[in-house]
């Protein structure tokens, strides 16, 4: 009478695989909430990258401007007229 | 001789100054700003700006056309940090009427931010406009820069001129020495040809809660800006651009970094810190 191996081998490496994800499922933590002080970080930091995005833009605007663009310097004249913020 | 020319227009007070014989200009000037404002202005529901941001869509004219677009460009040019789409966020601020009209007492004022930065497309060929749906226009600075600049255009065929919109300054044909306010320290800048503005929250500030706010949005955070900056006064090739840059500078987060902008790109720069300093930067000494 010979023995029929292969049921026997499908059993174990089903009961392996199950058996590691059931470790994957549980390491996961899957009942544990949402840390609710990861929603202001994550807020944070998309508001951070968002703001060294637009600095990284304006450098390059500005390291790009020419020079001398207007002809202004500081004097002593008495003044015609005042600017202030608009 | 110098003709001047004293009058309200835009929200705020213009001052026209003219070195010629003939001083008829001026009245044609005043009437020009006085239909821009039929144009610009985000207060008047009749105007043609109000109009577009009612509808979020539409043909519009040449001048508003034009603006918008130099508008558009500006905030691409300055990283996002200038951006005519802030209109709603200055609302909910509490900014939302003519600033003589606004209670101090922030009502309405709201301290939720609000989303600023949305699309707007522009068909120059067809003069047709279009808002991303939920962002409305506030063209304010750079409304009365450009009036500043374009009455300049004007009055400089005659002879030696200068327009203050309410601190928008646009001059040309002679050394005009003009007075920054800076903290109780009288600064003169002498500028021959181009313009200077100021942008700070020294002015058309209120409360809200007890809080003090003011007009010049961070488009990062749709809020009033932080920082230890009080006001930012810019020399530029014009009245428009000086604008810009003023409240690009403004915008920038703090003092040091402000001003180590200026000096990257030499623009003539004074600023003046919540402290009272009063700091050069951009080549002014």
């Amino acid at each position: 009478m010979t023995t029929d191996h292969a049921p026997r081998l499908y059993a174990l490496v089903g009961s392996i695989l199950g058996f590691f994800l059931a470790w994957a499922g549980i390491a996961a933590h899957p009942w544990a909430q949402t840390s609710s002080s990861a929603e202001p970080q994550s807020a944070a930091l998309a508001t951070y990258s968002r703001r060294l995005n637009a600095d990284a833009a304006l450098v390059a605007l500005l390291a790009g401007r020419r020079k001398g663009a207007s002809s202004v310097r500081v004097v002593t004249l008495p003044p015609i007229t005042t600017t202030r913020t608009s | 001789m110098i003709h001047r020319r004293v009058f309200a227009a835009m929200g705020t007070e213009v001052e026209l100054l003219l070195e010629a014989e003939d001083s008829s200009l001026l009245a044609d000037v005043e009437a020009e700003f006085g239909r821009l404002e039929t144009v610009l202005s985000r207060f008047r529901s009749d105007s043609e700006l109000s109009q577009l941001n009612e509808t979020g869509a539409g043909h519009v004219g040449p001048e508003l056309l034009e603006v918008i677009e130099l508008a558009i460009e500006a905030r691409a040019a300055s990283g996002g940090r200038f951006d005519p789409t802030v209109h709603d966020a200055v609302v909910a601020a509490g900014y939302d009427r003519s600033f003589e009209l606004l209670d101090n007492d922030g009502a309405g004022a709201s301290s939720v931010p609000v989303r600023v930065g949305g699309a707007v497309a522009i068909d120059r060929t067809a003069g047709h406009v279009a808002l991303e749906p939920g962002y409305r226009l506030d063209l304010g600075g750079i409304a009365k820069g450009w009036a500043a600049d374009r009455a300049l255009a004007v009055l400089a065929a005659a002879g030696p001129a200068l327009v203050n919109a309410g601190g928008d300054v646009a001059a040309a044909g002679r050394v005009w020495p003009i007075a920054v306010e800076a903290a109780g320290e009288e600064i003169t800048l002498g500028l021959e040809d181009g313009g200077v503005a100021t942008s700070g929250r020294d002015r058309r500030n209120w409360l809200c809660e007890g809080e003090p706010r003011h007009h010049l949005i961070d488009p990062v955070t749709g809020s009033p800006a932080d920082g230890d900056v009080l006001t930012v006064t810019v020399a530029a090739g014009s009245a428009a651009e000086a604008e810009v840059l003023a409240t690009t500078l403004f915008l920038a987060g703090d003092s040091r970094r402000a001003l180590d902008e200026a000096d990257l790109a030499a623009i003539p720069t004074v600023l003046v810190t919540s402290a009272g300093e009063v700091l050069l930067a951009g080549g002014l000494e």
